[in-house]
């Protein structure tokens, strides 16, 4: 009998189905990864067992009997833990504390003798590869960010759940530390505890698992034995029958041969997140950037338009150097970037479409008056060419539906044209016909001699609407997809491969 | 039953005379009628034309600080400045000192109040935006400096006396039977919404106030925004400073002391919110009116300045369980 098994699980946000048909059974004493795609369900899959999300239908199994996760709680009654991709850390609190925290030891007050004896356990088994300053009573905050990770690992350890979720728990991990888990990881299967594994790193994936299951668009398409596939084998389950949809065909690439007029150009650009990146946009090209999500894509753009700082390496723009600084100094040198998190970087909450569409045509023309009607006439034509639904130039941006509300903001760069324009995931939570708009907008634009970086954590738009890709993986380009070589198996491969 | 189904309805469309009522704007003229009537009831003649022309000019004092407190209010990040008592009273101190009596020295001391006002309010300015120290924090230690520096003053050097021509300028007749104070709160009220509603200046304001790091992404000079708002806060003060001179005569210690509590007052009465971002500077007006309104009817009745100022401090902590603190724009 399966230790669990999900059928059928679904859940749709709003009118997006994030998860069509989830399955996924998982035996007692094996390891099983779990892997698909950007947005291709399986974190929804994993919040589903976890209990921090409810779904719309499908059933689950625990050791052959039907339960229902209500919460985050119950699902710890059902046995089940997880570790926590983002930081569920206290960090005021020490080593000893966060590790027993899902269950503090006592009852009004702690128990602090059993706490430390607890969690002495759980450290002892990294003792060897902790490092320095790594200790039952150092606080949290002031340990590095690969012992935070072990902590968090602990954390889920702790639990003792029968079944446990380990969602990316490798990616701050050195190689003797990451050794060290998976031998834990090994103990553990032996004692017959069930681990559901998600990496994004084929390596550790053919190290550790004992099966693999795959999910693409918000299905399950197939579980296999890892000793009896390879890695181009899951990529190609992950890319399943979309291998054809590469760009050439829908949208020449034009601009890929006249490399002369490069408008960008960065050489060995680094900073936090991205190391030693080189690459060239020329006018009227759509240069993408591919990948898993945070492999360094919207770091580099951030770090060419001066909103994060840059360690390292040089911009070339329009021929001359650029030091970046800050947005103000990219803007005067013609520099737009437009980010997918538009309540935070781009919406002017409360404030007239209006006052939203002029920021930047304030700046470049150094004006000092705002005069409604002189701005009317600049704002109209910008909102029309994205085929923006407004009420009128006064209204209160939030009148607005989110892919309008991001129109507004895209349009703000349309009034002074840049030379280069810098997309950071921005279709982000925006509906399909806005999409569609935006896409046909920035072929357009590069058809009119502007250079486009393209960012998008949605590999169909990657795919469809740039003439070539350059795929990050663990903060560096991996490699270059042009022309036919654009493919998602490409993409994949590049992707997943061993950083 | 027909309770239940009908809520929801009137929740979903309120009525626009309902809507129209709930501006802040029109709240407080309404209040500013009722407590009008109220004092004329209290005590006969307190809404004579020469008590309302008395209103109308320590409303103008309280209405020319206001706008500094309503600018780097609505710049947000938590701003605030509780240092404008501090340069309230330092101004009167300077301004009784360099014209010491003599209309000659009007303009210099002007010149010297203000370039006080915006020295402080640029330190105020770089310890917000350069030093990270929250607004709160920065002016709160700013008026402690003030107010220790103006003992240290005092000690030695008298403190002066307003020109004729300052208290001229404030008391008496300037142009249509208002004084020429009057007329400087409505220049100043005129320039303020042209300077919000029509100049680059304004939206900037209004963008760093309600999402600073859109604002910033979009090429707003944030930190220069912040540190210029600090000063102009610094500006009106001072130009307060003097015109209290002129309105009493000398200038005596912790003049400006009440106009901390009472500018915030105005601000939030006005309709902006202490998160900033929203707002304008004809509702803070307004508020300033009702305030002093309110002030006059307490002193009609007999209570004294600690009793007036415990009415100020529960009427901010009504407005803000009326207002809230402007839930956050985002999230």
């Amino acid at each position: 009998m399966s230790k669990l098994i999900m059928r059928g699980v679904s859940k749709a946000y709003g009118a997006t189905l994030a998860l069509r048909r989830g399955d996924l059974t998982v035996e007692a004493g094996e390891v099983h990864v779990l892997i698909g795609s950007n947005g291709s369900g399986k974190s929804t899959l994993c919040k589903v067992l976890a209990g921090s999300v409810r779904p719309d239908g499908g059933e689950i199994l625990i050791d052959g009997k039907p339960v229902t996760i209500t919460g985050p709680h119950a699902a710890r009654e059902h046995g089940i833990g997880i570790f926590y991709q983002e930081l569920s850390l206290a960090g005021h609190r020490t080593v000893a504390e966060n590790i027993c925290l899902p269950d503090m030891p006592g009852g009004i007050f702690v128990d602090r003798k059993a706490l430390e004896t607890r969690a002495a356990r759980y450290i002892a088994l990294f003792d060897t590869v902790a490092g320095e300053g790594f200790s039952a009573e150092a606080v949290v905050e002031n340990l590095r960010a690969d012992q935070r990770q072990l902590v968090e690992i602990m954390k889920a350890l702790a639990t003792e759940a029968p079944i446990t979720i380990f969602d990316e728990p490798t990616s701050a991990l050195d190689r003797a530390q990451v050794d060290r888990f998976f031998e834990i990881l090994r103990d553990l299967k032996a004692g017959g505890r069930s681990i559901i594994f998600i990496s994004h790193r084929m390596d550790e994936i053919f190290a550790i698992g004992d099966r693999v299951t795959v999910i693409r668009d918000g299905e399950t398409v197939g579980t296999e034995n890892i000793a009896d596939t390879n890695p181009a084998a899951v990529i190609r389950l992950m890319v399943g029958g979309q291998e054809e949809l590469a760009a050439g065909a829908s949208a020449p690439p034009a601009a890929a041969t006249d490399r002369k007029a490069a408008v960008l150009k960065a050489e060995n650009f680094s900073g936090k997140g991205f190391a030693n990146v080189s690459f060239e946009v020329a006018r009227g090209e759509i240069l993408g950037f591919g990948g898993l999500h945070g492999q360094g894509q919207s770091a580099v753009l951030r770090a060419i338009f001066g909103a994060n700082p840059a360690a390292g390496g040089t911009i070339t723009l329009g021929g001359s150097a650029f030091a970046p600084s800050n947005p103000r100094n990219a803007i005067r040198r013609g520099l737009a970037y437009v980010s997918g998190d538009r309540s935070r970087d781009g919406v002017i909450q409360g404030r007239p479409i209006i006052e939203n569409a002029t920021p930047i045509h304030y700046l470049r023309q150094k004006l000092k008056l705002a005069r409604p009607a002189a701005l009317a006439a600049r704002v109209k034509p910008a909102l029309e060419a994205l085929h923006t639904k407004f009420g009128g130039l006064s209204h209160p941006i939030n009148s607005l539906s989110g892919g309008n509300q991001q129109k507004i903001v895209i349009a703000r760069w349309l009034i002074d044209r840049p030379d280069v324009l810098l997309l950071d995931d921005p279709t982000k939570g925006i509906d399909l016909s806005a999409k569609a708009d935006l896409f046909a907008l920035i072929r357009k634009l590069a058809e009119e001699g502007m250079g486009i970086v393209l960012y998008s954590s949605e590999d169909a738009e990657l795919l469809n609407n740039a003439d070539r890709i350059l795929v990050f993986n663990g903060g560096s380009v991996r490699r270059e997809l042009t022309g036919a070589d654009r493919t998602r198996y490409n993409l994949y491969q590049a992707a997943y491969e061993a950083a | 039953m027909t309770a239940t189904t009908q809520t929801p309805a009137k929740a979903a469309a309120p009525s626009p005379v309902l809507a129209f009522l709930k501006q802040p704007l029109v709240v407080a003229l309404i209040l500013i009628a009722a407590l009008l009537i109220l004092g004329e009831v209290l005590s006969p003649g307190f809404a004579s034309a020469q008590q309302i022309l008395r209103l109308l000019i320590v409303a103008a004092l309280l209405g020319i600080v206001a706008a500094g407190q309503n600018l780097v209010i609505l710049g947000g990040r938590e701003g605030i400045d509780l240092s404008v008592g501090g340069v309230i009273s330092l101004s009167a101190i300077i301004a009784g000192n360099v014209m010491n009596g003599a209309d000659s020295a009007i303009v210099p001391a002007v010149l010297a109040c203000m370039a006080a006002g915006a020295f402080i309010g640029l330190i105020n300015g770089m310890g917000v935006t350069l030093l990270r120290i929250p607004p709160l924090v920065m002016t709160l230690g700013m008026l402690g400096v003030l107010q220790g520096l103006l003992v240290v003053v005092r000690n030695g050097i008298p403190s002066g006396f307003a020109a004729p021509g300052l208290s001229r300028f404030v008391t008496q007749p300037f142009l249509l039977g208002l004084p020429g104070i009057i007329w400087l709160w409505v220049a100043i009220g005129l320039l303020m919404a042209f300077m919000l509603t029509r100049t680059v200046y304004g939206h900037r304001i209004y963008a760093i106030g309600s999402n600073e790091q859109a604002a910033y992404m979009a090429g707003v000079p944030v930190r220069a925004m912040r540190i210029s708002l600090f000063m102009l806060s610094g500006v009106f003060a001072a130009i307060t400073g003097i015109c209290l001179l002129g309105y009493s005569g000398s200038s005596f210690a912790n003049v400006g002391e009440q106009y901390m509590l009472a500018s915030i007052i105005a601000v939030v009465f006005g309709g902006t919110p202490l998160s900033g971002g929203k707002g304008g500077y004809t509702g803070t007006m307004a508020g300033a009116l009702l305030l002093v309104i309110l002030q006059g009817i307490l002193t009609t009745v007999h209570i004294d300045e600690s009793g007036r100022q415990m009415v100020f401090g529960a009427t901010l902590l009504l407005l803000m369980l009326f207002y809230g603190r402007g839930r956050a724009m985002r999230g």
